[in-house]
């Protein structure tokens, strides 16, 4: 079967820092992957490349077979319009209310689209009377569950997840845990998911992959993580200071 | 010979890297401003962008812009006459009151006001969605941030702009007059006679192309610091000071520069 999303040997920097160093992935079509990885490995850089935000400086990503690297304007656009995001702080418009938020890639008349717009409430489990707030008006988990409402509005191919329970209590991230694995099962949308949070992880996968200094060290089944066979792969799950991953610390 | 050498040489390499960061912010900035204005001449447009911006830039600036020109009128008309009355030509307080309003004043004070309000708003809002993410977000829910929202304020600022400079001039003719009518003893119908007898049709319009460049940087600084901003709330503390500052160093210079093609001659 043809991969959804295929990247190979991908490498990206930032002047002299190296963020990825040929990246090698494939996820399925209907999959739902989620990247784990310490904070500052390449996560978000590797998504916003793979949407076409930043250009590696090598390596192939393709979509559906097609390259997304060196795409004119309009193809990026058309290219872009294929996914939905949802973005670690929500990354909602604050001078708009909820439903215009929710609504703002959906084209027709307004009634329409705030119809929409409440009707993708409903399948956050939020109800009409938030339309008409404004995002500053709502709770961090509130704010979450309209910026998930908003990334699904226009029923999109692939949808991506960058830290979606990060400055979430347990209980409200285990709420957005569910959501979107039932979205993801629902929509039959391809999913990436980067998170750090081995709950979010153990709910949303279907595989697993772990990126560490701009590689991907380990990828296989949800199930594998507790058995992997893998240095790095069993520090991070178990969230110990010593083994093979070092922070960087500077001596005092 | 070898010091002097290694200290001429190290100026050199110092001279160079300023000249090259130089060259580089003006090709950034160049590049900045083509994309702006060769996406905005395609659609989609915004309309409501368009307009929701002609009301901040121009109609809420109106109290500043106007307030600054009725006082500077006043206290330019005072100057004239004290310093007219040494050579016997107080009369000449409304005549060059007029020329200096419009032809500098009115236009140079308005933009500069405007910018330290509007560059400024403009620069922290693009570079707060900037930071927390809202512009990347735009780009996957099918819009062009260069569309959405530079376009409109560049085209907003470039129309209404002239309009300001318009009330701005009125304005400051009229703090003169008041100051002159009230305070020094002219005669009413006689100052506004000199003004209108001085007042030139040219000179009104190099005012309002003069607006409408203004306009043009104002709103292109805001959005270039804005949306290149980067580093949290000190980034966007950053992009807002620069975006004034140097909104306000283009104004002064291409205010010297329409001054001396317009009149140099």
């Amino acid at each position: 079967m043809t991969a959804k999303i295929e990247l190979a040997g991908v490498k990206k920097r930032f002047g002299p820092k190296v963020v990825l160093n040929g990246v090698d992935l494939a996820i399925a079509p209907g999959e739902s992957m989620v990247i784990i990885g310490g904070s500052g490995t390449g996560k978000s850089v590797m998504l916003k490349c793979i949407l076409g935000l930043l250009t590696p400086e090598a390596g192939s990503i393709r979509v559906d077979g097609v390259s997304v690297v060196g795409l004119s304007a309009r193809a990026l656009a058309a290219h872009q319009a294929r996914f939905g995001m949802l973005f670690q702080g929500g990354a909602l418009f604050d001078s708009l209310p909820v439903w215009r938020n929710i609504s703002f890639a959906l084209s027709g008349p307004a009634a329409e689209r705030r119809a929409a717009a409440i009707d993708n409430l409903a399948r956050v489990g939020l109800g009409a009377d938030v339309a008409d707030l404004r995002p500053s008006e709502l709770s961090g988990g509130m704010q979450k569950r309209v910026a998930l409402a908003r990334a699904i509005a226009a029923r999109p191919e692939i949808l991506f997840f960058d830290e979606p329970t990060t400055g979430l209590d347990p209980i409200m991230a285990d709420v957005i845990n569910n959501l979107i694995r039932t979205l993801v099962t629902d929509l039959k949308i391809t999913a990436l998911t980067i998170t750090h949070d081995m709950a979010s992880v153990r709910k949303i996968a279907d595989s697993v992959a772990m990126l560490y200094e701009g590689r991907i060290v380990w990828h296989g089944p949800r199930d594998g993580i507790d058995s992997a066979d893998n240095p790095f792969v069993d520090q991070f799950v178990h969230g110990r200071a010593d083994g093979p991953i070092k922070m960087q610390l500077r001596k005092l | 010979m070898t010091g002097l050498a290694t200290t001429l040489a190290h100026a050199l390499i110092a001279l160079g890297s300023v000249i090259i960061a130089l060259l580089g912010s003006i090709g950034r900035l160049a590049r900045f401003a083509l994309t702006a204005l060769g996406r905005m001449v395609r659609p989609p447009w915004y309309p409501t962008q368009l307009f929701e911006q002609m009301l901040v830039i121009g109609y809420f600036s109106l109290p500043v812009v106007g307030l600054t020109a009725l006082f500077t009128g006043s206290a330019l008309a005072q100057q004239i006459y004290i310093g007219g009355s040494r050579f016997n030509a107080a009369a000449t307080v409304p005549a060059v009151t007029v020329i200096g309003i419009v032809r500098e004043l009115g236009p140079v004070l308005g933009g500069l006001m405007v910018a330290g309000r509007v560059s400024s708003a403009m620069a922290a809002e693009i570079g707060t969605m900037r930071v927390t993410e809202q512009i990347d977000a735009l780009t996957t829910l099918r819009t062009d941030p260069f569309r959405y929202l530079v376009g409109p304020r560049i085209i907003a600022a470039v129309l209404v702009m002239p309009l300001l400079v318009l009330v701005s001039n009125a304005l400051g003719v009229m703090g003169g007059w008041l100051l002159a009518t009230g305070r020094l003893g002219f005669n009413s119908a006689a100052y506004l006679n000199t003004t209108a007898q001085f007042l030139k049709a040219d000179d009104v319009i190099s005012s309002m192309v003069k607006a409408a460049v203004f306009g043009f940087f104002i709103a292109l600084m805001g959005c270039y610091h804005g949306y290149h901003s980067s580093g949290g709330a000190a980034g966007v503390g950053r992009a807002t000071t620069n975006a004034v500052v140097s909104a306000f160093i283009l104004i002064l210079l291409s205010n010297l520069i329409i001054t001396v093609i317009v009149f140099g001659s």
